[in-house]
């Protein structure tokens, strides 16, 4: 049983919160945008045009059919050929990992858009709302509030898919912590506590969504 | 841009095909493995013994909350050493895919178990069954019925999932589409077969689940 | 403008679902002055609530017409491609439904207040005035900004009258308001739109309540297979009705009590 020394990580430590940090900080990066990019394909699968909500469900089930490498890799190899521009390895990730999240938003707001009640809507009309008002006003607020439990689910599983974005190349927890565990000959010490950062992070993640989800649903309970 | 030859993949498709066979193969026995480990599991989790359910919820959130990448990266690396085997990829890889997709499981089945309701145990009682065996002939049905959906997803989940022991070194189907691709230099064809391939049997499985859960549906 | 006659006219209505398969309504006239208080009871899918629906403007119809003082502002002849609504009419009247009426993103003031000034174009000061007033009035200034998932069943209906009131209505029309509610929760309710109904508003009302039917109509309908199968004053309807589908229905009700 060769010898364990989890002390020996401590020198490392500044690298490795600085990984954690750069991986917040896509995971930031990647939520935000893929959520947005969700948010834009929900409406649009509502279009009045086939060709428009036709585009959207292919995409939808494209990125959900593949592997997440896949995209990685393929953004990160083919990109580059078919635009002729140079993509480094931290755009690409972020395009793939974004890709991903606005696919997983979009049948989350899907879903909370077809849960809003019709009454909801005949109250608008009953109102007198304009469809502009029912729609910023009613309509996605709603939409937004229902999707919010999965929305945040969905982000914890986006901070754990950000790992992937080392297989390109680019900086992050996993990235570094393989790279230190390699030119150590540690791996059992160095990538523990990779995993120990990790699983606090997304512990607490998985918490708040759970407090969350449940201040927003007992808001909804109507 | 370069003109697009997929004439050059489908030469290549010997290639891909032994990596699908690999990546089948883990496919299947980590199913295996995750499917009746996750119910055993699920069992530890649903005991009334406070110790077990404490075990179960540890190993659970350990698979949970972290990337799936780590814990094979982990695997691959430091089992060997800790265990002092010698094992090839795809065994540690249906390893670890099956550990992973156990904890999944397994919180499918118990998730499905605490659904029944109330109702079907009182039921069963009132008709005499009152042994704990035979109990478990009409709650357990009922329970893996209920699961179906999620264990397929979870299932189609791992076929995906399976690709990332490719970073570990294991032939499998993207490893294979990553190597061709570096052969011979048409990332294209190459990543785009790939991804065609897991796109065709995740939607065909996804379809065939979906045919389940209509026919469970209609035995309501 | 006689002014007996003629506030609301319903006339030869048709509406069907599902492109003519199932006929809800077929053929009802109906004629409403600026007085009454009718109160529409009937069986399930006899047209009652959907009747409510077209005189809301919220339905398409098969052919037919639904004017406010002489205005159509549902209409529909045979050759028509679409039901013709006339929005600035129909924003005349107002609606409260059976469940699900409140936006539960927003307080209650916030509720009040959305319409007036997204679509009426009052100032929000105005707005929050009149809210205040209105919710005073009908003892809810307490619940000002409390969101909808903290009020009582009750209160979350008279919220939701409220709301419609905000925009002066010159008709109310009230689709089983209480049917969701506890039963202890409906009385306040009833009470409530007792009290509007004696300052004059006019109002159709779809309820299962005899009681509180007969207590606020001047008119009663019978509205079963998709006409109207009795139109009396409450007394005599309930007392003495004509019709023997209305009686047999009456006594249903009562006895189920």
């Amino acid at each position: 049983m060769p010898s364990f020394d989890i002390t020996f990580v401590a020198k490392y430590w500044q690298t490795l919160l600085m990984g954690l940090g750069l991986t917040l900080e896509f995971t930031a990066i990647c939520i935000i945008s893929g959520t947005l990019l969700g948010l834009v394909l929900a409406l649009m699968s509502r279009s009045q045009h086939l060709a428009v909500r036709t585009v959207v469900r292919l995409y939808v089930e494209l990125i959900r059919g593949v592997p997440v490498l896949i995209l990685l890799f393929w953004i990160f190899f083919c990109l580059p050929v078919v635009t002729g521009l140079e993509i480094g390895n931290f755009l690409s990730a972020a395009i793939a990992l974004t890709l991903f999240m606005g696919a997983a938003t979009c049948e989350s707001f899907r879903a909370s858009l077809k849960s809003i009640p019709i009454e909801q809507y005949d109250a608008c009309t009953a109102l007198g709302l304009t469809n502009r008002s029912r729609t910023l006003d009613v309509v996605v607020p709603l939409m937004v509030m229902r999707a919010i439990p999965n929305l945040l689910s969905n982000t914890v599983a986006l901070f754990k898919e950000s790992s992937l974005a080392s297989a390109v190349g680019t900086v992050e927890l996993m990235y570094i912590g393989q790279n230190i565990a390699n030119s150590t000959a540690r791996p059992i010490e160095v990538l523990t506590v990779v995993g120990i950062l990790y699983f606090i992070v997304g512990f607490i993640l998985t918490r708040l969504v759970s407090i969350a989800e449940s201040r927003v649903l007992s808001r909804l309970a109507n | 841009m370069q003109d697009l030859d997929f004439y050059f993949a489908f030469a290549s498709g010997h290639q891909l095909l032994d990596g699908l066979k690999v990546t089948l193969y883990l496919t299947f026995w980590s199913n295996v493995i995750g499917l009746t480990c996750g119910f055993l599991l699920a069992m530890v989790g649903v005991s009334p013994i406070r110790p077990l359910r404490w075990l179960y919820t540890c190993y659970i959130e350990i698979f949970r909350c972290t990337p799936i990448l780590l814990q094979i990266v982990w695997f691959f690396f430091c089992v060997p050493i800790l265990f002092n085997v010698y094992w090839s990829g795809e065994f540690l890889g249906l390893l670890i895919l099956g550990l992973n997709l156990t904890a999944f499981n397994a919180e499918a089945y118990r998730a499905s178990i605490q659904a029944i309701p109330p109702a079907h145990h009182d039921a069963a009682i009132a008709l005499g069954l009152g042994s704990r065996v035979t109990a478990l002939h009409v709650i357990m049905p009922q329970a893996a019925l209920n699961a179906m959906p999620v264990l397929v997803t979870n299932a189609i989940g791992a076929f995906q999932q399976s690709a990332l022991v490719a970073l570990v070194g294991v032939a499998d189907l993207m490893y294979q589409g990553k190597l061709l691709s570096t052969q011979t230099y048409r990332p294209i064809e190459a990543y785009t077969s790939v991804a065609i391939i897991y796109l065709v049997i995740s939607v065909v499985f996804g379809q065939i689940a979906g045919f389940f859960e209509r026919r469970n549906e209609l035995y309501r | 403008m006689n002014s007996q006659q003629s506030f609301i006219e319903v006339n030869n209505l048709q509406k069907s679902y599902g492109q003519g398969l199932v006929q809800v309504i077929k053929g009802l006239s109906l004629s409403m002055n600026n007085k009454d208080r009718v109160v529409v009871i009937g069986p399930s899918g006899g047209g009652k609530s959907t009747l409510l629906r077209c005189v809301m403007g919220l339905e398409q119809i098969d052919s037919g017409s639904v004017s406010l003082e002489g205005k159509p502002y549902v209409s529909r002849s045979a050759g028509d491609r679409q039901t013709t609504i006339d929005k600035t009419v129909r924003s005349s009247i107002g609606m409260v439904f059976q469940s699900y009426t409140l936006f539960p993103h927003l307080t209650v003031m916030q509720n009040l207040t959305l319409a007036p000034v997204k679509s009426r174009g009052v100032t929000k000061a105005v707005a929050i005035e009149r809210a205040r007033g209105l919710l005073e009035r009908f003892g809810l200034s307490a619940k000002a900004n409390e969101y909808p998932n903290r009020l009582s069943g009750g209160q979350k209906q008279r919220v939701a009258i409220a709301r419609a009131l905000m925009l002066d209505p010159k008709l109310m029309l009230f689709d089983e308001v209480t049917s969701a509610l506890d039963p202890e929760l409906v009385s306040e309710v009833e009470q409530m739109i007792i009290g509007l109904a004696e300052n004059g508003l006019p109002m159709m009302i779809v309820t299962h309540d005899m009681w509180f039917a007969r207590r606020v109509a001047t008119r009663v309908i019978f509205c079963a297979e998709g006409v109207i199968q009795e139109d009396a004053p409450p007394d005599e309807f309930f007392e003495n009705p004509k019709n023997k589908r209305t009686r047999d229905f009456i006594e249903n009700v009562l006895h189920a009590r």
